[in-house]
């Protein structure tokens, strides 16, 4: 039982620490893909379908975009989002239910690791399937992609920015109650007002006003720019703002993982 | 020679303002086999935690083989494993899985893991269940996994709380084989247990803590001494002021 070390590997161990952390979150959620992945993709198929075929037919274009086209953008979007917000905030949560955590929080594994740990199990989730429903969209319906270095960025720091947010409420939550009040309350009204499903311009006063300060409303703007070239606000002051913002809650969550607040006593 | 543990002038205050510990100070040799023993709620787990990074020390000093454990906290907890009282396995995951990423925790290599997880899991008479999700173990089983998995990193100092609480006695025998094995071959060991014959036959020194201050500690032969008793049963009873639960003075009782 006392056998000595095998094998050197070409990762250092840091690196194979921060692996294991993100591969614990990855083999999480594809043991219960038909959950975490099947589910909603669905649900994102079902809006394409409700919004594309259905209504679409009714709506033919705003402002020269064809509305299944222009819907999509926002769906996409909002599948990272939401997976990412919901993985990591039931995951963390699940793990300190079941004290399963403590294994990694009693690892050599320092504050910072942890956090992308966690971060990371909810942006590939997102990520999938977002990317999936990309794949779909373009195939079917010819989704353009116009300006991909706006898109990229756009979505990837939109991805981190709900991931982190997930692991935030899960940390803090007690029970799922807690997290699910987030999910519900707050982020699908902000998601669903924020323009997924119209343009803004179509909104009465004071909605469209009101749309502004909706931050959804901006990163719908620069994903849907990406895609097909819709621009609504100003996009550079949004990216920035995007970015401080996700730099900002990043620099919280770092700050409550290095004093281990409600995750160590 | 470094010591395994040194705990200096521990204080563990909570946000309410209770003090679970109030400067405890212990220490623990290379290739000891030390018992923690206090009734609930005396401060063992609070220490542990300090101990293993699941606490914030208020102030004092934990030093695993000479490491600072929150300011060198990765050195410290590198040498350092528990073996909670809780089972606290990982629902997702199967058994394989649970040591593999056990071991990426702590930076071993996948070829290191892989040889390690097979080691342990033929150890602990696991290896056909290892491709089953934990959950579907036996309470038994999931004991001896969370026994394999904080071996998993071959740590110097295995803390072990309450290992063989609710495990029938086939297995805590052979739990008490597993732990003597593991100290023989130099790990040193920590244990707390409400099992007092656990503790005579395991434990070459003990300390008692109670309401987060060690009473005392010493070889059983010293702590009997120090409180006027026979038995290290009688010691503890006097240590919580139960004497009158002592088999001693019941059997007085009884033949009067």
């Amino acid at each position: 039982m006392s056998s000595g070390r095998v094998g050197a590997s070409r990762m250092s161990s840091s690196q194979i620490r921060m692996y294991s952390l993100v591969r614990r979150e990855v083999n999480r959620f594809m043991k219960i893909k038909r959950q975490t992945i099947g589910g909603p993709l669905l649900e994102t198929f079902l809006y394409i379908s409700v919004f594309g075929a259905a209504l679409g037919t009714r709506i033919h274009s705003i402002d020269g975009y064809r509305y299944i086209v222009f819907v999509i953008p926002g769906l996409i979007m909002m599948a990272w989002a939401l997976n990412s917000f919901a993985n990591n905030s039931s995951s963390v949560l699940q793990q300190k239910f079941t004290r399963a955590i403590d294994d990694q929080l009693a690892s050599p594994a320092s504050p910072a690791q942890l956090l992308w740990g966690f971060t990371l199990g909810g942006f590939l989730r997102g990520f999938l399937v977002s990317a999936l429903t990309f794949g779909v969209a373009a195939a079917l319906l010819s989704l353009p992609v116009a300006h991909p270095l706006v898109l990229i960025p756009s979505l990837a720091v939109v991805g981190l920015f709900f991931s982190i947010a997930g692991v935030l409420v899960g940390v803090r939550a007690e029970q799922f109650d807690d997290v699910a009040l987030y999910q519900t309350f707050v982020l699908q009204p902000l998601i669903f007002l924020g323009g997924v499903f119209y343009g803004a311009s179509l909104l009465p006063q004071p909605w469209q006003t009101l749309t502004q300060f909706n931050p959804v409303y901006y990163m719908i703007s620069l994903v849907r720019y990406g895609f097909i070239g819709y621009r609504t606000a100003n996009l550079l002051l949004a990216f920035i703002f995007l970015a401080l913002a996700t730099a900002a809650l990043f620099a919280y969550a770092y700050f409550i993982f290095r004093r281990g607040r409600y995750l160590r006593s | 020679m470094t010591p395994a543990l040194e705990v200096r002038d521990l204080v563990k205050r909570y946000a309410g303002g209770f003090e679970a510990l109030k400067g405890v100070s212990l220490e623990i040799g290379a290739g000891e086999f030390f018992g923690l023993l206090g009734p609930n709620g005396a401060g063992k787990s609070t220490m542990i935690h300090c101990i293993t990074g699941l606490a914030r020390p208020t102030s004092g000093i934990v030093r695993v083989f000479g490491n600072d454990a929150v300011h060198n906290y990765r050195q410290a907890r590198e040498a350092v494993a528990l073996a909670p009282q809780e089972i606290n396995l990982d629902i997702f995951l199967t058994l394989e899985e649970t040591l593999d990423l056990h071991g990426g925790y702590y930076g071993m290599s996948r070829a290191d893991r892989r040889a390690r997880t097979a080691e342990l899991l033929e150890a602990f008479s696991l290896t056909e269940k290892r491709k089953q999700r934990t959950r579907t173990l036996s309470g038994g089983m999931k004991r001896r996994l969370t026994l394999a998995r904080a071996l998993m990193h071959r740590p110097r100092l295995l803390i072990l709380d309450e290992p063989t609480a609710g495990v029938d006695i086939e297995l805590r025998l052979e739990l008490w084989q597993y732990i003597e094995k593991i100290n023989n071959e130099g790990t040193s060991i920590m244990l707390t247990t409400h099992y007092l014959e656990e503790a005579e036959r395991l434990c070459d020194r003990i300390a008692f803590i109670n309401h987060g201050e060690i009473a005392a500690h010493g070889t059983i032969p010293e702590l009997t001494e120090r409180y006027g008793v026979d038995t290290l049963e009688d010691a503890y009873l006097e240590l919580v002021g139960r004497q009158e639960l002592s088999r001693s003075h019941i059997s007085e009782e009884a033949a009067l």
